[in-house]
């Protein structure tokens, strides 16, 4: 029952939103039910067992018996971490927004849950049509999100957005219909239960582009590579970060992306791996166009907004390298980046929009100095730079550490070009923290007639748990990967026979069964 | 021929026909009684939805079962107790609009009322007739009544072009579809389609005019179900005539129509002609692409619903086209089935938030007129998008589990390219079923709703909404229980 707990309760909370008044509870209540649903999420940790590869605390009933469609929730190693990222954000985004959202506030809030409840679904859903159902409603909030709080060109940006993202998913949808229809060919009875998924074995043909399962394997990819985004489709993201206000950034970069690269773990690699072996070449290279791409247009970017949007490019794509260099170096780094990138990415859109409540401008020209007038502001600021840049004791340097090493084992010329990245990542982060925080006053600076505050104590509360993270994740490591090590083992030297099983605690020696397999 | 005469068993199998027909009668009665003045229009309302209850509740219980009547002329079996319930549902909700809209509400309301009635009738004729004259029948009864709801509307223009358009090119249609019929009597000696069945894939082969009948007789079916490119009136007619009698028009004669289209195609004509297989897919992938492409660049709300509603047909149609080639069609027809209950549920609801606006017979709805709509009405926005939504196929509404298995059944039947080209159509839909949404939340404006009492209209809104969600989350349990009928 935790799982559905853990699923539903945001839905029950937007619900009780509903029928709040219109008050200054609101808030308040908002952030007590997020909090309430965080420390719910926190009691899957003390259930979690570590040692198995297996899925834990699976929760199964049939929905559509006709089509064999379940309701079926579970959890390991690849997915407790994104669960706990998604309910651990949300409380800080709604403390967040506390004064950047004026306008409908009770709608925002409402958004907020459902797309919580969205996302945590989609990061549980064992089975394909139930895995859709939430990818697909999680577009509805943020699609409001940012089309009702965002910034001037804020339709646009979202209905590029919804567009994009349903492009790739509806091939999708058809691919999983199919794959339905194979297991019942070959077991009989239809399916869309992901672990009869991993039991198929999808024909394979070299060389070809029409062959099965490179068929099946583009039409998943697809739909992740843009949601991830991978760098030619990547084009949505800059336009919906830039426009969504801050606590949409902040959702969408932390945790929307990694639905995206989440699903390429579970669906992706395990069902097709031979394709995803024969085509790993584009993905790696992509990675790492992806990587040098979005730093290079992140230098030159007057919007430090965008500048940190082309900068999620670029580590997007850091985790994709990481994965399709089918290592437990690179798989186990890609999925401990996918968690740093939503904690700094994420910070640092707070930040920026602490920094445009008070100026009203995201231009890095205008700003200039402030780290005389702001110095807790400057501090935090600095921290969640150096995360960015992977610098050592920070999170980031474990994942692109992880990654690069990763990388060099499957493909040294790609894995030197990735590198590159790390130097350009720390150009454009410093030259811009330079421009921001040191030289001569800037204009916003020099407007005497609204003076720029430091911080608040809500807003320091605000960073607090992620500068403390930071640190932790980048101290103790393994305080976070021994929970996944087991999982992600298994993914990397089962991936073409891959399989799981429901962990059943009380068998015998199921501690190691996962492991040993 | 045998000479049957018709017995005790085929009157109560109709029973539903003749009690439709019966309660049609009781508001025009009491009319010419008082002297032709009107009773109440809340009397007249509530005399025609006691008539569709009664019609409704004897197909439910003597309905479904299967059984033939009139000597196989009518049959009652699982397509027509569904697509009855639908057709009947839509009406009565329809029924329940006018009465509240401006251009069809007032002084000829009980004529009105008689005239649903019967095209309702001629609906239940449509989907249980089992032989082509019989199909013809029910087709004129349905639409001849529909002209003249059409034109009698107080509005002054545009209804009247509708009316004439729709009836000079429904007549060619019919006209179409009973030259159809004449060929397929001159080939296999009978009208009848369960007589037609059995020897169709002979002759096939071996009468090329019979195939011609076939075809003329499709053609005549594309028409009423505004399939591609025979789809040119439905903007005009829609758009033309009273919001409330559109919404009945998109719902239920597309229901009914194909219904019927699909016991056609059940005869096992398209499994055995590779051509009309090749030349029924076009139709379907170019009815998708008008209709959501045009739908694109339509401000006027209601011209948006009718080229949505071309589109959807298309979809419809690949659900038909699978269970033609299909071995085991209940399947394809239960998605057929289901996606048409959740497309008229849908229907219906954006319709009547069209009605909703309109303040006098003249007003035009457009897009950009619901500029601030979420701020005023905060529920009934709610209520639009989700109709709005759930046209787009969007998860869990009923609108995307409708899509799913018709595209389920399409896959089971190997056609991959058809629902390639239906999921890119969703994608381009998807544009235009969003920017009523844009406009509601994101734009800043004084939309307002009519005046006048629309406690009607309004509850019609709430109720379909919820039940898009519920029938949605619902729908493998609604899947079994219709497939099982079939």
């Amino acid at each position: 029952m935790l799982l559905t707990t853990v699923v539903f309760l945001p839905l029950l909370c937007a619900l009780i939103l509903v029928f709040w008044p219109q008050s200054k509870t609101l808030r308040f209540a908002a952030l007590g039910f997020s909090i309430v649903e965080f420390i719910v999420s926190l009691t899957i940790l003390t259930n979690f067992d570590k040692g198995t590869a297996q899925l834990q605390m699976v929760e199964k009933h049939l929905w559509i018996e006709r089509f064999g469609i379940s309701y079926h929730l579970g959890i390991d190693g690849i997915s407790l971490w994104l669960v706990l990222l998604t309910t651990f954000l949300t409380p800080i985004v709604i403390l967040g927004a506390w004064n950047g959202i004026q306008d409908r506030v009770k709608g925002f809030h409402i958004s907020i849950f459902f797309l919580q409840f969205a996302m945590i679904g989609t990061f549980l859903a064992l089975d394909a049509i139930f895995f859709y159902v939430f990818w697909e409603l999680s577009l509805i909030p943020m699609y409001f999100m940012i089309g009702i709080w965002g910034g001037a060109r804020r339709i646009y940006a979202t209905i590029k957005f919804f567009i994009f993202t349903m492009s790739g998913s509806v091939l999708m949808l058809l691919a999983m219909i199919y794959m339905m229809f194979l297991v019942q060919e070959s077991t009989g009875t239809m399916s869309a239960n992901i672990l009869d998924f991993y039991k198929l074995n999808v024909p394979f043909v070299a060389g070809t582009f029409f062959s099965l399962q490179t068929l099946l394997f583009f039409a998943f990819a697809l739909a992740f590579a843009i949601k991830v985004p991978i760098f030619p489709l990547h084009t949505w993201l800059p336009d919906a970060h830039v426009e969504a206000p801050t606590p949409g950034s902040v959702i969408l970069a932390g945790v929307m992306l990694k639905m995206g690269t989440y699903s390429f773990l579970r669906w992706v690699l395990p069902l097709f791996p031979e394709a995803s072996e024969y085509w790993a070449w584009l993905f790696l290279l992509l990675g790492v166009v992806g990587i040098i791409y979005g730093a290079l247009v992140a230098m030159v970017q007057p919007d430090v907004k965008k500048l940190v949007a082309y900068s999620s490019v670029s580590h997007m794509g850091y985790i994709m390298l990481g994965m399709f260099s089918f290592n437990i170096f690179g798989v186990s780094g890609s999925l401990f980046q996918m968690l740093n990138h939503g904690i700094s990415t994420g910070a640092l859109f707070l930040l920026i929009g602490m920094i445009y409540e008070r100026t009203h401008t995201r231009e890095i020209v205008k700003y200039g100095g402030l780290a005389g007038r702001l110095p807790l502001f400057t501090i935090f600021f600095f921290i969640m730079t150096l995360s960015s840049i992977a610098v050592p004791l920070t999170n980031g340097f474990i994942g692109e550490f992880l990654i690069l090493l990763g990388a060099y084992k499957a493909n040294p010329v790609l894995a030197g070009f990735a590198v590159s990245g790390v130097v350009f990542g720390a150009v454009y982060m410093l030259w811009m923290f330079k421009k921001v925080f040191f030289g001569p006053e800037g204009e916003v600076l020099k407007d005497v007639h609204h003076p720029v505050k430091d911080l608040s104590k809500r807003e320091i509360a605000v960073l607090v748990p992620l500068v403390i993270l930071v640190f932790w994740m980048g101290i103790f490591p393994n305080h976070f990967m021994d929970y996944s090590k087991s999982s992600l083992d298994y993914l990397v030297k089962n991936m073409k026979q891959y399989e799981l099983t429901v962990h059943d605690p009380k068998a015998p020696g199921a501690l190691q069964a996962g492991v040993q397999r | 021929m045998k000479l049957v005469f018709p017995g005790i068993a085929d009157l109560i199998h109709i029973s539903p026909l003749i009690a439709l027909f019966l309660c049609s009668l009781i508001p025009i009665t009491i009319k010419i009684f008082r002297g032709n003045k009107e009773q109440p229009a809340v009397a007249t309302l509530i005399q025609g939805l006691i008539g569709i209850a009664i019609s409704l509740a004897l197909l439910l219980v003597f309905g479904g079962t299967g059984q033939t009547a009139f000597a196989d002329n009518l049959i009652f079996d699982g397509l027509t107790y569904w697509s009855g319930f639908i057709a009947l549902s839509a009406a009565a909700l329809s029924l329940f609009l006018m009465y509240e809209n401006p251009s069809t509400t007032g002084d000829q309301f009980s004529e009105l009322t008689f005239l649903t009635l019967n095209s309702a009738l001629g609906m239940l004729i449509l989907t249980s007739a089992t032989d082509l004259l019989i199909i013809f029948i029910g087709l004129e009864l349905m639409s001849l009544s529909l002209y003249l709801m059409i034109g009698m509307s107080h509005e002054e223009k545009l209804s009247k072009e509708a009316a004439f358009k729709y009836f000079i090119l429904g007549s060619f249609a019919s006209a179409i579809f009973l030259y159809g019929t004449a060929f397929i009597f001159g080939t296999a000696k009978t009208t009848n389609i369960l007589a037609i069945m059995e020897q169709s894939p002979d002759l096939m082969e071996t009468h090329k005019l019979y195939l011609f009948g076939i075809v003329l007789i499709m053609l005549g079916y594309c028409f009423k179900v505004s399939l591609a490119p025979f789809h040119a009136w439905t903007p005009d007619v829609y758009q033309g005539a009273p919001t409330p009698i559109s919404a009945y028009m998109a719902t239920a004669i597309k229901c009914v129509s194909f219904t019927s289209f699909l016991r056609v195609v059940l005869t096992g004509s398209v499994i055995s002609s590779v051509h009309l297989f090749d030349i029924l897919q076009w139709i379907a992938v170019i009815t998708m692409l008008v209709g959501n492409t045009a739908a694109i660049i339509q401000g006027n709300l209601k011209r948006m619903l009718a080229y949505s509603s071309i589109a959807h047909s298309g979809y419809i149609l690949i659900g038909v086209i699978a269970a033609g080639v299909s071995q085991e069609p209940s399947f394809a027809s239960t998605g057929v089935l289901y996606y048409l209950l959740s497309y008229s549920l849908m229907t219906l609801g954006a319709f009547a938030m069209v009605a909703l606006m309109e303040r006098s017979e003249n007003e035009i709805v457009n897009i950009d007129d619901l500029a601030g709509f979420s701020k005023r009405h905060p529920i009934l926005a709610l209520c639009f998008t989700i109709f709005l939504l759930s046209l787009a196929g969007i998860p869990p509404t009923v609108g995307f589990f409708g899509k799913f298995y018709v595209f389920s059944s399409a896959i089971a039947e190997g056609l991959i390219w058809l629902t390639v080209w239906g999921v890119i159509n969703s994608v381009i839909s998807v544009y235009y079923y969003l920017r009523p949404i844009v406009v509601m939340y994101m734009k800043d404006g004084d939309s307002v709703v009519a005046t006048h009492s629309l406690h009607a209209t309004k509850g019609t809104i709430v109720a379909t909404a919820i039940l898009i969600i519920i029938l949605g989350l619902t729908s493998g349990a609604l899947f079994e229980l219709v497939q099982n009928t079939l």
